[in-house]
């Protein structure tokens, strides 16, 4: 089992040395709060990304880019200005958090504003956690700004780039994922009054999130919020949920989702 | 072994059949039916190698929904853990039984952290576990998210190994299925985080 295990690398080694798209081999890397650009595709807070909405993580080019694709081709989308991405309002003090999916030995983490290096941690040539977040001090750079990330990778030519778009010093906290540091004005998103435990079914739709609440005896539908005792229909069958979710691809009823999907 | 684990998936599914003929089947009845798919036809070593890698990894994405059941302040992410929970959970049962239908062991030899290095086998690292189990309030949600995220991106990613490279009709039909609902929890999760 343990030569079999080493396969995959195989497979990494050339992906990474070609840059062959559409596979997300074991790769990678992203700023995933404040959300990047990949991250707001992946979200689908930005749509019609293309690709990199089921890879942020796979923005990797030689170092010394600096477009926010890395000058990727598959992903010239994440370095199109017209695309208006949306900013997030941050505090001058902003936690950038990075989600790694492959956790390669990092030379350092870079921070860019324009031309200006704005802040440079240093990865001692280690491996990273899973997740890794830094604080960089913007006060020197109110207003709008994007922010080029990127990852230096210590035992190869390569780097991960992610781009943010940023309000900075404006209304908002800063960033989304802040650890003890929380001024994220607690009452815009407090009304989380929904309990765990399902109320009748009359219950009042007080929460009004993008996903929208099932309706008695429809078909099943990806992106809707289904709740313990709604019933669906799907293939010409009727089934009553188990266990309250938001539904997603795959989630449908079927022989292999019974914990969510009870057949009647 | 390999007969008598059928015999018990036959009685599983006879059960099945019986009870859903009159009154309304009872949960605990229906969820006995999920072992009833059985991975049939031929296999191969990725086939092995994922389900094995599959199951390491679930049991931790267990552990880490089950700390968000508890400890997430927001009602959604409650929600989305319980049917991660839920769902993996019965994954988890899937996956054992096709190994056991192969006759191959369900555990893989090192601690799932053990190929992270190089990329054999990514997984969340037990520190940041321990670390996640500690943390409150909201920054128990952003550690949690984050983590989680990266933990269904490795999913997907291995997913990725099965369908190109696995062998098994069924196995890769559940590695697209796993990569289908991994990138709509990473979408809802990014979507959780940053709102």
């Amino acid at each position: 089992m343990r030569r079999s295990i080493a396969y995959p690398l195989v497979v990494a080694g050339a992906l990474g040395s070609t840059l062959v798209a559409a596979s997300p081999a074991l790769a990678h890397g992203y700023v995933s709060a404040p959300p990047s650009r990949q991250a707001l595709c992946a979200s689908g807070a930005v749509a019609d990304c293309g690709a990199i909405q089921f890879e942020p993580q796979s923005v990797e080019a030689p170092k010394g880019q600096r477009s926010c694709n890395g000058g990727v081709a598959g992903f010239s989308v994440l370095a199109d200005e017209s695309r208006n991405w949306p900013a997030k309002a941050v505090g001058s003090k902003v936690t950038f958090t990075w989600v790694m999916t492959a956790r390669h030995r990092t030379s350092n983490w870079e921070y860019f504003i324009g031309d200006k290096k704005v802040a440079t941690v240093d990865g001692g040539n280690a491996q990273p956690d899973a997740v890794v977040t830094h604080n960089v001090d913007l006060s020197a750079f109110p207003g709008r700004q994007k922010v080029l990330a990127v990852w230096n990778i210590g035992d190869t030519p390569m780097a991960f780039y992610s781009c943010i778009d940023l309000n900075v010093g404006g209304s908002g906290g800063s960033g989304g994922t802040t650890p003890p540091t929380a001024p994220t004005t607690a009452p815009t998103t407090a009304p989380t009054t929904a309990p765990p435990t399902v109320k009748p079914t009359t219950a009042p739709i007080t929460k009004a999130p993008a996903v929208p609440i099932a309706q008695p005896g429809a078909a099943w539908a990806p992106g809707v919020a289904y709740r313990t005792g709604d019933k669906v229909t799907y293939a010409g069958k009727t089934y009553q949920c188990r266990q309250s979710h938001s539904s997603i691809r795959s989630w449908e009823p079927s022989i292999y989702t019974l914990a969510l999907w009870l057949p009647l | 072994m390999k007969h008598r684990y059928a015999t018990v998936l036959l009685a599983g599914a006879l059960l099945l059949g019986g009870c859903g003929t009159a009154k309304q089947a009872q949960p605990a009845q229906v969820t006995a039916a999920e072992a009833v798919v059985q991975a049939e036809g031929a296999h191969n070593a990725t086939d092995v190698m994922y389900l094995q890698m599959m199951v390491a990894h679930h049991q931790q994405g267990l552990d880490m929904v089950r700390l968000a059941e508890r400890k997430a302040t927001r009602a959604e992410i409650r929600t989305l853990a319980q049917a991660i929970d839920v769902t993996q959970a019965d994954e988890v049962k899937l996956m054992t039984g096709w190994l056991q239908q192969w006759s191959a062991p369900a555990t893989v030899d090192h601690a799932p952290s053990a190929h992270a290095d190089h990329g054999g086998l990514p997984a969340t690292g037990d520190e940041e576990i321990a670390a996640l189990k500690q943390a409150k309030g909201a920054a128990f949600e952003t550690a949690f998210l984050n983590l989680f995220v990266a933990h269904q991106h490795n999913a997907v990613e291995m997913a990725q190994l099965e369908t190109t490279k696995g062998s098994n009709a069924e196995a890769k039909a559940f590695a697209e299925r796993v990569r289908a609902s991994r990138a709509d929890q990473i979408k809802q999760m990014l979507q959780l985080m940053n709102s």
